[in-house]
């Protein structure tokens, strides 16, 4: 077995060696043996092929100078596995590139062959050419492209199954072999030219402007962390397409690949390709429930869209019987049995163990489908959550276009106010009520929580009036959920959700910053339930 | 309030109005020229008094006559601009002047919120950024080599894709080969063809072999003037280790910049013989960060030796083939290729110059460098001289963490 990892590197020889070509995917869930080795700022794409090839003692690999991250990685992985070889990928495709990548494949064969002890045959290399060709093409209609960052297979396949449409993969990895040589007296050249031609990456030179095919839905666009090649091309789709753009950001890891099939769903759900079971429309009644991190909510309406009852409790170590929970107290602020409801809809992140629900929905959707419904003229919806922000964006009609939401950490939610009220030592509520500076106008620079407590402590060593100091973090609270809203566009007018929409500090702040008053729903946590009992009642998300 | 916080006060009051910021950074440059051409720092020798006029107005030219000037990469192949008499711009002389200006965050910001990935190294988003808040005015022509970065192809793609000025992308092959060497020279044939055609002028070989003498004569006293760096303290300050990539790379050819070197000849044989302890800084110094301004900027203590930047070719190029001489160049650069190569051209100055210490500054979203950091380590353990490595970012103060740095800082120059 030889590994490999981008897709001009001559699968087709090492096949002809009798070898088995692998893609390497990167392993691990941490980076631990790979750091031990890399600096930790190198991508993480990079670092998991380490990992992966350290903890599975792979002892064959080839790669091709794709990128600084991989030339390094070559540097690092020669003398330390058996073989490792890198061939030199020219950037552009024209006569003189092609004589070069030749060279290249005619080197790395008489180096692998020698260090194989084994003769290469060329004939072997062009039946399996052949063989390939005449497979032929398998295009399918796309619906979504994927593009960017490549994604690991069981991300394409979960995004796969819950896309209506095609998905054509435009990343490193998506590309079919079916070269097509038609030089047959130098097969080497012809096929390195061949090679050069695929579809170009980011890395080349080439443009890549009009690779997309018309009439496509959507496009998901992945990043990663320190890797150059995929902002930029991310930035001007964003700039200039009139496709809806998802931008998701990987790093390899599992761990946030929950967050960002939600997203990617809601993607789907917004764009009107998600593949849905239909639901009958019923009359009764109809709930929504929402599991959120830290407030469960249940809201009832009835056929009519009247708003029959709802109920907030916070949520307990258990997703599920605070969902039993709410859903009890909300029959019974409606007086209603379980047998009256028509559908349930689960939104939230703890949707999906809800087993009552008859559907669930992302909170994106809910959210929006809620907000709209309040006030129509909302364009633009604030989502502050415990743990969580998002910001998310409204078409005329009320159909979700864009949004934006914090990733992974805690800055800027109701639980960085939390941290720092525990540091100020001033009860959330007081906290709630600073809308002005006392003395004088403080910033706090990092947004991270453990880097902002720490600078709130010190004021407080610096003996700074504790108003000041609250102000400075609603202000900081505030410009992370403007700097969401800049992801998306400014465009009002404004809702503000969630708990945090109930500390007035922060609401002011928002206001200052976007010059724009924000509207508050009478109460801002159940805006997503209302929106899940909307869909059910609707019995569709879109 | 200093002057430049002050001036650099009156230009972020104006961030959002494009032509007045770029009206003032021109303004602000002349004034600079001017100033140290008035006032010189009697603390510089001369040789480095003319070579701070001279960036400073290299920058301010090709910022002030954009239709002239183009827009290049440290490695891009110059050669051709100086022979046709176009005014380069390159992205970290721009970017270092920016921060130097304080305005850095608003032009990252700017560029950030377009969707340029933060993570992307800050001498390309500010240069990016300037570009999304049009205080950047369309150059002629842009022109990127490979080396010796990712950043650099799509960077200059999208600023070019953005402004609808040509560019040209010279790809520099990883491995030496006869091979590499055609393909790099047609497309610097290609390069002189696309030039001649957008600036209405032919280069001329005779005038280009000319520029190419010069430039074996420049580094010919490069290679001379690292003869005494070992034994002399000399670059007073890391702004001049900046200062020299405009000497070394984008602007060497020139009868400046040999005037320059000549120079500075002069001054480092007259130079004091060393004192204190010198340190051998892989890639470049941080210009801006708190901690090493302290200990490095006219310090007797502490002082700058070289930085491996400035010396990745040392080689004669061919006068009578210049197309193929400076694709040899190209390729052969340390910069390019493994960082095997890499570690050989720094042991090899290390050698020569002695230093007591050798400090990697791993700026932020530089793979190229910041991926070999390891390498070099075992390279300074190997050769017996202390090696520190130290996070943070050559343009963005935002990302250095000044408090931690302090105490590694502090705790490595005591070791010396
Ligand atoms: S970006 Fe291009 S060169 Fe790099 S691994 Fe992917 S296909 Fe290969
Ligand atoms: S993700 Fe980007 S930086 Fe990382 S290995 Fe791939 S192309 Fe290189
Ligand atoms: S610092 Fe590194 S990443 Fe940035 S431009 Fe220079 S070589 Fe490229």
């Amino acid at each position: 077995m030889i590994g490999y990892v981008c897709k001009y590197t001559p699968v087709e020889v090492i096949e002809a060696f009798g070898e088995e070509p692998v893609r390497l995917d990167p392993a691990g869930k941490s980076y631990e043996s790979a750091e031990a080795l890399f600096h930790s700022n190198m991508c993480s794409f990079a670092k998991g092929i380490l990992e992966n090839i350290l903890e599975n003692n792979v002892e064959e690999v080839v790669l091709t100078s794709c990128c600084d991250s991989i030339k390094r990685l070559y540097d690092l992985l020669k003398g330390r596995v058996k073989f490792a070889y890198l061939l030199d990928l020219p950037r552009k495709e024209n006569p003189m590139a092609a004589d070069l990548y030749r060279r290249e494949i005619a080197d790395f064969i008489s180096t692998y062959g020698v260090f194989k002890k084994r003769d290469f045959d060329e004939g072997k290399l062009s039946k399996i050419l052949d063989e390939k060709c005449a497979k032929g093409k398998r295009r399918s209609s796309a619906g979504v492209a994927l593009m960017g960052a490549r994604l690991s297979k069981d991300m394409v396949e979960k995004i796969e199954n819950s896309c209506a449409a095609g998905v054509i993969n435009f990343t490193c990895t998506g590309e079919e072999r079916d070269f097509d040589i038609e030089v047959k007296s130098d097969l080497l050249r012809g096929y390195a030219k061949a090679l050069l031609e695929l579809t170009p990456c980011m890395r080349m030179a080439r443009n890549r402007e009009n690779l997309l095919p018309r009439n496509l839905k959507g496009i998901i666009y992945n990043t990663i962390k320190f890797c150059d090649f995929y902002s930029y091309e991310y930035a001007l789709l964003r700039a200039k397409a009139d496709i809806p753009i998802l931008k998701i950001e990987t790093d390899y890891t599992d761990s946030g690949s929950g967050q960002i099939l939600t997203r990617v769903d809601a993607f789907m759900e917004s764009t009107g390709i998600k593949k849905i079971e239909e639901t009958k429309t019923k009359k009764g009644y109809f709930a929504g429930i929402d599991s959120g991190s830290t407030s469960t909510n249940a809201v009832i309406i009835d056929e009519n869209k009247n708003l029959i009852a709802y109920a907030t409790i916070p949520t307990g170590p258990k997703a599920i019987e605070s969902a039993r929970e709410v859903f009890e107290r909300v029959l019974k602020n409606a007086g209603l049995k379980k047998e009256d409801i028509s559908a349930t809809v689960a939104t939230g992140y703890g949707r999906v163990s809800i087993p009552f629900a008859d559907m669930t929905v992302t909170e994106i959707t809910c959210h929006g489908k809620g907000a709209f419904f309040l006030d129509g003229t909302v364009r633009t919806i604030v989502d502050i959550g415990g743990q969580d922000s998002k910001v998310i964006r409204l078409d005329d009609s009320g159909n979700v276009v864009d949004f934006a939401m914090n990733d992974k950490c805690s800055a800027g939610t109701g639980r960085f106010l939390e941290v720092m009220a525990r540091s100020l030592g001033v009860p959330i509520d007081e906290m709630a009520k600073v809308t002005e500076k006392a003395k004088e106008d403080i910033t706090i620079t990092s947004m991270c929580t453990v880097f902002a407590e720490s600078e709130v402590i010190s004021l407080i060593a610096q003996n700074k009036d504790r108003r000041d100091i609250i102000h400075a973090l609603n202000k900081a609270v505030a410009s992370k959920a403007v700097s969401l809203v800049d992801r998306v566009g400014r465009k009002g007018r404004y809702m503000m959700t969630g708990g945090v929409a109930k500390n007035l500090g922060v609401v002011r702040a928002i206001e200052s910053k976007l010059g724009e008053k924000l509207i508050i729903p009478f109460d801002p946590q159940i805006t997503g339930a209302l929106g899940a009992a909307l869909i059910a009642l609707e019995g569709k998300s879109g | 309030m200093d002057p430049v916080r002050f001036y650099s006060s009156i230009i972020k009051r104006n961030i959002k109005r494009p032509e007045k910021v770029e009206k003032l950074i021109v303004r602000g440059l002349s004034i600079a020229q001017l100033y140290v051409s008035l006032f010189k720092d009697k603390r510089l020798p001369e040789s480095l008094q003319y070579l701070n006029a001279f960036c400073i107005k290299s920058v301010r030219d090709s910022l002030a006559e954009p239709q002239n000037s183009a827009w290049v990469n440290i490695f891009s192949p110059t050669e051709f601009l100086i022979a046709l008499g176009v005014k380069p711009l390159f992205t970290e002389a721009y970017s270092s002047f920016m921060s130097g200006f304080f305005i850095e965050d608003d032009l990252i910001d700017a560029a950030e919120a377009r969707g340029i990935s933060n993570t992307l190294c800050s001498y390309h988003k500010t240069f990016i950024g300037a570009g999304e808040l049009g205080i950047l005015k369309k150059p002629r022509f842009l022109i990127t080599t490979s080396t010796a970065c990712d950043a650099n192809i799509p960077t200059f793609r999208y600023l070019s894709n953005k402004f609808g000025a040509p560019l040209c992308i010279i790809d520099v092959p990883y491995k030496y080969s006869k091979e590499a060497v055609e393909y790099v020279k047609k497309q610097l044939l290609d390069l002189v063809k696309v030039l001649e055609e957008v600036f209405k002028r032919k280069p001329d070989i005779d005038k280009l072999r000319e520029i190419v003498r010069t430039e074996n004569r420049t580094r010919a006293l490069m290679k001379e003037y690292l003869n005494y760096v070992g034994q002399k303290s000399f670059i007073p300050t890391m702004t001049f280790e900046m200062y020299m990539l405009f000497a070394s790379h984008v602007f060497i050819g020139t009868g400046e910049v040999l005037n320059f070197y000549q120079k500075l000849l002069r001054d480092i044989r007259n130079a004091p013989e060393k004192r204190g302890k010198s340190v051998f800084f892989v890639h470049l110094p941080p210009l801006f960060e708190k901690n090493f301004k302290e200990y490095f900027n006219f310090s007797e203590k502490y002082h700058i030796a070289a930085s491996d930047i400035n010396y990745d070719f040392l080689e004669e190029i061919d006068e009578r083939d210049p197309f193929g001489g400076i694709a040899e160049k190209l390729i052969l650069s340390s910069f390019n290729g493994g960082i095997d190569r890499r570690a050989s051209r720094i042991r090899e100055l290390v050698e020569k110059i002695k230093p007591d210490g050798i400090i990697q500054f791993c700026h932020l979203g530089c793979k190229q460098t910041i991926g070999g950091t390891f390498v070099i380590k075992n390279l300074a353990a190997e050769m017996g001289i202390p090696f520190l490595y130290l996070d943070g970012d050559c343009v963005d103060k935002r990302n250095n963490q000044e408090g931690q740095n302090r105490t590694r800082l502090e705790a490595f120059l005591e070791m010396l």
